[in-house]
């Protein structure tokens, strides 16, 4: 082991070690000689003499060498020291090739670290490949049931070993105790045995147990995050037994969770795990949809087994708790409700749902520029091949193996790979955070992206990959060749194709082929995106600012309406704000509210009622919002006091209930939907446009607005969300909204200030994104190409002066030269467009659900990446083909 | 050998082994001085002797080999095992010598 390791070190002091040998042969032979001197020897005799009894001095050192180092080794760093000076030589060869690589290394990187995060890392929970997420879809909204729904599931210990639940993780005020400022935590609801079927143990203290989850109200404990735990309390171990104020709960503190964990949602950690019987709200609702159900299956039972069952379990539920309702509609929606059992290992995601596809589709379209960089070297290292074929040969001769050479050869390429990969991963980090911005704000919360051992593991994957697939077909080719011929030529190659012409020729197809395919997909999803902006949201979303209150819990509805007034009227008072408005759910805000209703006199209605989208909004609503009555009026202060009822429709509830009608106002509606007339009659004051509240994604919905006051009798009992509209920039306006709310009350706070205009690109962030990076990736694709083909024919060129000298000399004029070249080209990219468009077609078909009004087969978009290709090449080609025509023939001749 | 030499002469440099250990063979070992150093380099990588560069007698700078406390205890090691094996020859011999 020793002698291993001081063989090892020598590797790294080569230089001053041979120096230290050297020096000591030289005392050794000075002292002999001296000797002799002494004993009379004349001094060049002496010298002599001590040489002679001394022995071969290089043989020595060779065998002193061969002991000291570890030989193979001592060749690698002997080839990586030659492959170093090599590139180093070649600056603008290493540039190119690095930058290549590493511009497809990072962009494949930072896209793996999305997949990773999102994706791939297991739950640090136990055994995580046998947990599944029991995911409700239909109904109302996908993922999170009702508490009953819960228990039924807990029932059947046939089919789970544990079945728990957990609400969202909440952001909650929470009271340090030491500051007057609110500070916000994430809060989970979880079930007793939430932490014991994950299998997650305490560092500190306990984790709750079934006992912790009994009685309504009646469990105020708390288990902390170990993050939360060091970020917030230091580490401080007399935390047990504390009692924190969470949203002004007083919870006492029991146990720390185990360092690694943070919940079973990738985007949204929990700070902090409270016992679901703590929640505030009528848990055993069944139509209040708040947890998420989780469970661990048995591993006997096989997959297709266990969803059939929870299907079956599914619709006996429904039908025991709807099949009674006597309206027929809400009986129908709610009996759509239905489970899907699915892998939860990894954690659940919303983020994951919406992001799949996309980062399928980004993952392949990163693969692609990768192998377009791969080719770039591949075509680099093959001229670097032909330049060096005198090298080659001489090292052959000097009795160099092939496979030595070969070796030599990779090694350079693995130098190359590695120092792309390493600028790779400073690419990708910057990347991602780029790509974080993308994110809509509140969908996630500290997404952690940063590089783990997968991510670097997989660019150590991909570039020694790359490395083989751009260095391994250059070298063989490099070194088939005759030393003797070669050496005789001067390092030339002989005019002519030889196979090496095609091998460039054949890699440069490849990249156009490729690139088709790239900037067809950044067409079709830069189309896509533009479509989506141009559509009419319904208002004018510009210059308006969205925000939520947090109000005291003890606040009555009557004390939160109050201060929306005063804040009303005092904003309204302030320069540069127009008005002031609020609503539920709102524009891109919270999601939706449908009730059953009739019209009399539709034919729509006659039968059963029908589920329409309904908004509670305050008064000048559709005037923050930038939207006008078409008709009638919208509804003002004197409407939220009122006791008759009316509502506001929008154009796509017209043309649904009341076909042909031009004007609604005086029509009338009913949320009493038991009978085909109707109950208590609402009546239609006013029509607006369709309003695109779920996002420019979403169709346009039939919609009937009220009064806020008088929706909130029914189930809207929520705080709306607040807007204003103002001719202020949102950065002058939000702390303006923060001081009045100051005077006006210090305990209320304000929650996620917004402008609608972010809320609408959040609404279609997916497509941002995706239209952004392939826009990068299909301009990378056409650098990286270009590159290439100015590579081929330059080089071409360069190798045909002698022919094209002659031509030149027998009479060839120099456009006919030029377009000798250009139609070389032409021809390479002809094909590559060949083979790419049956690739972007197919390619198309793939993504074509993320397109947006433009088919995967858009003409136009066809057409225009031919002409971009084509107009390339001729760009990229042209340096070459001038060049050729001004070759002198006596230059020409010389050159032969 | 080598070991040896330097435990009774104390730090050495190779030129001073080399001419020692011809005086101490008496002739007998008329090996290359050269191939001296190859044998204390393996030596040193076994941790027995260690080596620092020094001033010779003619104010030259020179490296200068001692022996380290493993190789002085490897010495005893090698002195056991040789004299056990010289002690094994001789009872072979001796009956030989008897025979004859």
């Amino acid at each position: 082991m020793r002698i291993l390791w001081n063989r090892f070190k020598a590797l790294f002091l080569n230089r001053r070690l041979e120096g230290e040998l050297d020096e000591e042969v030289q005392v050794h032979l000075a002292m002999r000689a001296d000797e002799l001197r002494q004993q009379g020897m004349d001094p060049q005799a002496a010298q002599q003499a001590a040489r002679r009894e001394f022995g071969g001095v290089d043989q020595m050192k060779e065998a002193y060498r061969d002991r000291r180092g570890i030989p193979p080794l001592e060749i690698l760093a002997k080839d990586i020291r030659y492959g170093l000076r090599g590139l180093r030589r070649n600056p603008a060869f290493t540039l190119a090739a690095v930058l290549s690589l590493a511009l497809g290394i990072g962009a494949n990187t930072a896209i793996f670290s999305f997949v990773n995060t999102l994706m791939l890392r297991m739950l640090p929970v136990e055994k995580p490949d046998q947990l599944v997420s029991l995911y409700k879809t239909g109904g109302w909204g996908r993922g999170y049931a009702s508490y009953p729904l819960y228990l039924e599931f807990r029932k059947h210990t046939d089919l789970f070993a544990g079945v728990f639940a957990r609400s969202g993780a909440d952001k909650v005020r929470f009271d340090p105790g030491h500051s007057n400022r609110a500070e916000f935590v994430q809060r989970e609801f979880v079930t007793g045995n939430y932490f014991e079927v994950l299998g997650v143990q305490p560092v500190l203290g306990r984790v709750f147990t079934g006992d912790d989850n009994r009685t309504p109200q009646a469990h105020p404990l708390v288990v902390l995050s170990y993050d939360f735990w060091r970020s917030r309390l230091g580490l401080d171990p007399a935390v047990l037994g504390r009692v924190l104020l969470v949203d002004e709960q007083p919870l006492t503190v029991i146990g720390v969770a185990a360092p690694a964990f943070h919940g079973v949602e990738v985007e949204h950690r929990a700070d902090l795990w409270v016992p679901a019987m703590m929640y505030r709200g009528q848990i055993m609702e069944p139509g209040m949809h708040w947890i998420w159900i989780m469970a661990r299956r048995r591993p006997e039972i096989p997959r297709a087994r266990l969803q059939a069952a929870v299907s079956t379990i599914m619709q006996q539920y429904l039908a025991g708790v709807y099949g009674g309702n006597p309206n027929a509609a809400f009986r129908r929606f709610a009996m759509e409700q239905k489970v899907e059992v699915r892998d939860a290992g990894v954690g659940i995601s919303e983020l994951r749902d919406a992001f799949g596809k996309p980062l399928r589709i980004l993952m392949a379209a990163v693969a692609l520029v990768l192998l377009i960089a791969c080719a770039n070297v591949a075509n680099l290292l093959v001229a670097r091949g032909s330049a060096r074929r005198r090298e080659i040969a001489l090292r052959f001769s000097l009795g160099a193996s092939r496979g030595r050479i070969v070796r030599q050869w990779l090694i350079e390429s693995l130098l190359l790979a590695l120092i792309g990969s390493i600028l790779g991963l400073l690419f990708a980090m910057r990347g991602e955070r780029y790509m974080l911005l993308f994110l809509p704000a509140g969908s996630s919360d500290e997404f952690h992206v940063a590089p783990d051992a997968a991510v670097l593991a997989f660019t150590a994957g991909i570039s020694v990959l790359s490395a083989l697939l751009f260095g391994l077909a250059p070298a063989w080719r490099a070194t088939a060749l005759d030393p003797a011929a070669t050496l005789k030529e001067g390092g030339t190659p002989s005019a002519g194709r030889g196979p090496r012409a095609g091998l460039r020729q054949a890699l440069v197809v490849v990249q156009v082929a490729f690139s088709v395919v790239l900037v067809v997909a950044a067409g079709l999803f830069a189309h896509s995106l533009r479509d989506l902006h141009s559509i009419n949201a319904g208002f004018a979303y510009q210059n308006v600012v969205t925000f939520s209150l947090d109000y005291p819990r003890a606040w009555e509805a009557a004390d939160k309406d109050r201060l929306r007034e005063r804040l009303s009227t005092r904003m309204a008072s302030l320069p540069g704000v127009a008005s002031l408005s609020y609503g539920f759910p709102g524009p891109y805000l919270s999601g939706n509210w449908s009730s059953g209703i009739r019209v009399p006199g539709s034919a729509r209605t006659a039968k059963e009622g029908v589920e329409v989208a309904e908004q509670g909004v305050g008064p000048a609503y559709f005037a923050t919002i930038g939207s006008r009555p078409l008709r009638g009026r919208e509804f003002d202060e004197s409407d939220m006091r009122a006791t008759r009822k009316i509502a506001v429709v929008n154009e796509s509830f017209v043309r649904e209930f009341l076909p042909g009608v031009p004007d609604p106002v005086g029509r009338v509606l009913s949320f009493d939907d038991s009978k085909p007339e109707g109950g208590e009659p609402t009546y239609i004051v006013g029509l607006v446009r369709d309003i695109l509240h779920n996002g420019l994604r979403s169709r346009a919905e039939s919609t009937v607005y009220v009064p806020f006051t008088q929706g909130k009798q029914g189930p809207l009992a929520f705080d709306p969300p607040l807007l204003v509209r103002a001719q202020l920039p949102p950065d002058a306006l939000v702390p303006m909204i923060r001081r009045e709310l100051r005077n006006l009350d210090p305990e209320v706070a304000l929650v996620e200030p917004r402008t609608l205009r972010e809320r609408i690109d959040d609404s279609i962030f997916l497509d941002r994104m995706v239209a952004t990076l392939s826009g990068f990736f299909g301009v990378l694709a056409l650098l990286l190409a270009a590159v290439g083909i100015y590579g081929v024919m330059a080089y071409a060129v360069a190798r045909r002066t002698g022919e094209i000298g002659l031509r030149i000399a027998l009479g060839a004029a120099p456009a006919r030269i030029k377009w000798m070249v250009l139609r070389d080209v032409l021809l390479l990219i002809a094909l590559g467009i060949l083979i790419g468009l049956p690739l972007s077609l197919a390619a198309g078909r793939i993504s074509a659900s993320l397109l947006y009004g433009v088919q995967p087969n858009d003409p136009l978009t066809l057409v225009s990446t031919i002409a971009v290709l084509v107009a390339l090449g001729m760009l990229s080609a042209f340096v070459p083909a001038r060049r050729a025509a001004s070759i002198a023939p006596i230059e020409a001749l010389r050159h032969e | 050998m080598v070991l040896r030499t330097l435990e009774t002469m104390g730090p050495q440099h190779g030129f001073g082994l080399a001419k020692r250990i011809q005086q101490i063979s008496d002739g007998a070992l008329d090996l290359n001085q050269g191939t001296l150093y190859p044998a204390l380099l393996r030596l040193e990588q076994r941790g027995w002797i260690q080596s620092r560069w020094g001033a010779s007698d003619k104010n030259r700078r020179a490296k200068f080999y001692e022996l380290t406390d493993a190789g002085r205890k490897q010495i005893g090691h090698e002195t056991d095992d040789w004299v056990r094996t010289v002690a094994l020859m001789q009872r072979f011999l001796r009956p030989a010598e008897k025979e004859s």
